[in-house]
């Protein structure tokens, strides 16, 4: 019963991917929310134009069926000042200020930074402000809260190769977890696919604003991620469905799907070539010129969704997200990845990473880590508290803090000022303005949008929590948080705070707590 | 936020030195906590005692207060004005008996399907002090923890024992010391899928306790529906006499007004576990006298059963006068260590601070009718002793002492030595495998 969803599902992916006209293909909401953002047109750059450093080639994968129609929020002109700043880029400002206008950055300063003209200004005296929180690792809207069968919607656990599934079209927008990660100052977060198959899918990357539609969240101009898995899950739960039974087994199956995307990666790439190639010698599209009886239009190679995804992984389009527990394993990934010529982005969960650490350093690979979960399986028996710490302390070394959880996303503050104190309990001091980049800037590294967010520096979105005090402390809570520079959650009051459709007219409404709590 | 200075160091030196020397002795020695910020727990403010010693003697606290003379020969621990509590008790744990989640060879915490007995299962035939946990946890401030299988097969869990994170082979302290049971969304899967199959099934075990305890032997004889073995129902009559404490997974509403009744019916000793909508009936609660064991994080609808979870549950129970303790699911039994993290989470909601060092410690041992010896510094009491180098609930605190039955006990375990082991990832002249292992 349940495959026989999934696989309705996935055809249907597949004809809206097939289909030219995606705007048509979409809802009548859908539909509202893509002709109002037009005006975010500029935001929605190929994926492929994100990436630093110019490409020789632009790339020619980056169809966009489902594109983005995240429109930012009405915006006020903000002056936040007499904060302790730390600006996610290595710098801490007391007696900071932060100046939000149209929905960026505009300036971060001391004292000094005047605000404009009818700003409304904001006393934070005593207060910290920080780029807002980025989740690399989330499972919100696939997972969402009721946890049920209906809503069970993370792993497509039917085949150990599923990179056709896009995890966009799991997302249940109405999932009240969205909310809470919102008080939490989470303002960006990617949705993986469950770690059941070698393969789990894409990824999708969002804004964490309510919207009627997966669309109306996703960050604009984000490129997609491929989910990977290395060790006991894949192992688990295909040992008696035909392997992979070992992690050997793992590895013959990434390499034997590599070999294939290479192939389709070609044959596209022969396509194109043949199609330039075609359009400069029969003048550059011009159709009347066909009919000159020259050579005929080179035909294009049939799409498959699952080849398509892993070819813009070899190209560099998408990041490889890889869950991967044992250091061990993490080495031979690294290999896996030169023998292709693709990159891992970041080890995700990597608990042993400590043990490599250098390893992960000089390749440029972001290990994305739990702050103490340990010993739920195997591979995750050796965990150590001061994984976040030992990965920092090495030169060049990219440490992100990740929830993989609908409380852990609450608090990722808490979870970084737990391994900065196990930090310093060896003797490794991780200044607040080092940390916060742990759970700000390095993650939007890896997920190829720092060059949006991730930071306060002017001219990036204003992306900006206000914390009460100290936010790596316990007793830290966030009071303000805005997204594109609009308020969209406020302590101190109701009316900023977002209610998802499951909450209202139930027991409790949602908010019991109040605020988002 | 932390200054780890030298001080600490020297603290640590000192007590590593006092480690060494109880290992070698059987009897505990006297040792003398001097200049505390003390919790004792008992009284006003959490018992505060500013500038505070602590005399521990024979394994029991001997003398609390201020500038008090070492006894003679006492070991002296300068805390230099640090705090020190209780150790933390954890309510409810599968500690000693899960080493790793998910093998099953190393986990027998819960029984799987079609096996016969469940509350005659005993914590105590398989509890292992030696397990990595209990290291672990230790180090994270916890000392005394209820060590109880899970429902697995059946709703009920099993006996659970009550025993100390020292690791010695005495640790267990009370066998037989605590019984489980699912109802609400746990207990579904046993009872034909319905709340009413749980509570319908419940009340038909305890009756059939009943009548066992009533009749032994004429019991056994009669013709009786198999669901309970004999061993089962030997296990319930002390719960179904009000005698042992019941552990009673619940969230909605609905069912914690069934349970209140049937609490009334049976006269039982119930804990609430879980409780997500508890705080909407506090009062009632209060009245019936349940204590309430939290997961005070919780605060999404994540089943129908908890539709009004929310972070302020700790501070509302407690305000109507519920006890409280904590648990968390997800990080289980090897995460114990974090029960401080969740105190501190209730009190950013609204808990007062002393309430929620209560419930990391003497409310547990309140909820399980042992706070004549555990989970307060009081004259007598075991000196289960904790001192921290700082806030105990913060983020950035650890313990730099632990005390177990007046015992200094060791902070080293696998993950520190892991830890030590490759904090230098420069190749040396032999492999990692050979560093730090002793």
């Amino acid at each position: 019963m349940r495959i026989r969803i999934y696989a309705a599902a996935t055809l249907a992916a597949i004809f809206a991917a097939a289909g030219c006209g995606q705007k048509e293909a979409a809802s009548n909401d859908t539909a509202n929310e893509a002709s109002s953002e037009a005006a975010a047109a500029d935001d929605k750059a190929p994926a492929g134009e994100n990436k630093p450093g110019a490409q020789a080639k632009p790339s020619r994968w980056a169809a966009d069926p489902f594109p983005s129609t995240y429109e930012p929020y009405p915006s006020v002109t903000t002056l936040i000042r007499g904060a302790t700043v730390l600006t996610g880029a290595g710098e801490r400002i007391d007696n900071g200020s932060v100046l939000i206008e149209n929905g960026k950055i505009a300036g971060v300063g001391g004292a000094d930074l005047a605000a404009p003209e009818g700003a409304n200004v904001i006393d934070a005296n005593g207060k910290w402000v920080t780029p807002g929180v980025i989740d690399i690792h989330s499972h919100l809207g696939d997972y969402p809260s009721p946890s049920t069968a209906s809503t069970s919607d993370g792993n497509e656990a039917t085949a150990p190769n599923t990179a056709q599934v896009w995890a966009e079209h799991s997302v249940w927008p109405q999932d009240a977890g969205f909310t809470r990660a919102l008080a939490g100052g989470v303002t960006s977060l990617q949705i993986l696919p469950g770690s059941a198959n070698l393969f789990g899918g894409r990824t999708a990357i969002l804004k964490n604003v309510p919207s009627r539609t997966v669309q109306g969240m996703k960050f604009p101009g984000a490129p997609y991620g491929l989910k990977m898995a290395c060790g006991e899950n894949p192992k688990r739960f295909y040992a008696d469905k035909g392997g992979p039974s070992t992690r050997m087994g793992n590895f013959a199956g990434y390499r034997a799907a590599w070999i294939e995307a290479a192939a389709y990666k070609k044959k596209w790439e022969k396509y194109w070539d043949e199609l330039d190639d075609w359009n400069s010698k029969s003048g550059a599209g011009d159709k009347n010129k066909k009919d000159g009886g020259e050579a005929k239009e080179p035909e294009a190679p049939t799409r498959d969704l699952k080849l398509e995804t892993l070819a813009m992984a070899l190209s560099g389009d998408i990041t490889v997200n890889m869950h991967c527990y044992r250091a061990d394993e993490m080495a031979q990934v690294i290999d896996m990845s030169r023998e292709f010529g693709y990159k891992v982005s970041t080890f995700h969960h990597g608990v042993e990473a400590y043990k490599i650490a250098d390893i992960l350093a000089e390749n440029g690979i972001c290990a994305a880590v739990w702050a103490d979960w340990w010993g739920f399986k195997l591979e995750a028996y050796d965990a150590i508290r001061e994984n976040a710490a030992m990965i920092d302390a090495q030169p060049g070394s990219c440490t992100i803090i990740h929830s993989d959880d609908e409380y852990g996303i609450q608090r990722l503050n808490q979870e970084a000022g737990k391994a900065v104190g196990d930090g310093a309990h060896m003797g490794l001091e991780i200044p607040p303005e080092r940390a916060i980049e742990w759970i700000t800037l390095n993650p939007a590294k890896a997920m190829r949008i720092a060059d949006r967010t991730g930071s306060l520096e002017a001219g990036k979105m204003a992306d900006v929590v206000i914390w009460d005090r100290n936010p790596f402390s316990i007793y830290a809570k966030t009071e303000k948080v805005f997204i594109d520079g609009a308020l969209l959650y406020d302590a101190s009051d109701p009316a900023r705070s977002p209610r998802m459709d499951f909450e209202i007219g139930q027991q409790g409404n949602g908010f019991v707590g109040g605020s988002g709590q | 936020m932390r200054n780890i200075g030298r001080k600490l160091n020297r603290i640590i030196v000192a007590l590593a030195a006092v480690s060494a020397s109880a290992g070698a002795a059987a009897q505990a020695q006297t040792i003398a906590i001097q200049n505390a910020r003390v919790y004792t727990m008992a009284g006003e403010n959490a018992g505060r005692v500013d500038n505070g010693d602590v005399i521990i003697r024979d394994g029991v606290i001997a003398a609390i207060g201020q500038d008090l003379t070492a006894p003679e020969g006492a070991t002296i621990i300068n805390a230099e004005g640090r705090i020190v509590t209780p150790g933390v008790f954890a309510v409810w744990s599968q500690i000693g008996l899960a080493e790793i989640g998910l093998d099953e060879e190393a986990n027998d915490a819960s029984s799987k399907d079609g096996f016969d007995i469940s509350a005659g299962l005993n914590a105590a035939d398989a509890f292992n002090p030696a397990s990595t946990l209990i290291a672990i946890n230790r180090a994270g401030g916890v000392t005394r923890a209820v060590a109880a299988p899970e429902p697995g097969a059946k709703m009920f869990g099993g006996k659970g024992a009550i025993v100390n994170l020292s690791g010695r082979a005495d640790s267990l302290v009370r066998a037989d010391a605590v019984q489980s049971v699912a109802m609400g969304a746990p207990g579904l899967g046993y009872n034909g899928g319905t709340r009413l199959g749980n509570w319908a099934a419940l009340r038909e075990a305890l009756d059939e306790a009943r009548a066992y305890a009533a009749n032994p032997s004429g019991f056994i004889m009669r013709p009786r529906a198999d669901d309970w073995s004999i061993s089962d129902l030997k296990a319930l009559v002390p719960v179904a006499q009000g005698a042992q404490p019941l552990f009673v997974t619940a969230n909605s509403v609905v069912d914690l007004r069934t349970l209140i009744k049937v609490k009334a019916q049976y006269g039982l000793n119930v804990i609430v576990l879980g409780g997500n909508e508890a705080h909407l009936i506090a009062n009632e609660l209060a009245a019936a006298n349940i204590p309430v064991v939290i997961d005070p994080l919780m605060n999404l609808p994540s089943q129908f059963e908890d539709l009004a979870a929310t972070q302020k549950n700790a501070a509302k129970l407690n305000a109507a006068g519920v006890t409280i303790a904590f648990f968390n699911p997800p990080s289980g039994s090897h995460n114990l260590r974090l029960l401080p993290q969740l105190a501190g989470n209730a009190v950013a909601n609204g808990l007062p601070y002393d309430e929620a060092l209560k419930a990391l410690t003497v409310n547990p041992a309140r909820m399980l009718g042992v706070a004549g010896r555990y989970g307060t510094l009081e004259l007598g009491k075991a000196a289960d002793v904790v001192i921290w180098d700082g806030d105990p609930l913060e983020t950035s605190t650890r313990p730099i002492a632990v005390l177990i039955d007046g015992r200094v006990t060791s902070l080293k375990n696998r993950q520190t030595m892991l830890r030590d082991r490759y904090k230098d990832l420069s190749r040396g002249a032999l492999p990692t495998a050979y560093r730090g292992a002793e």
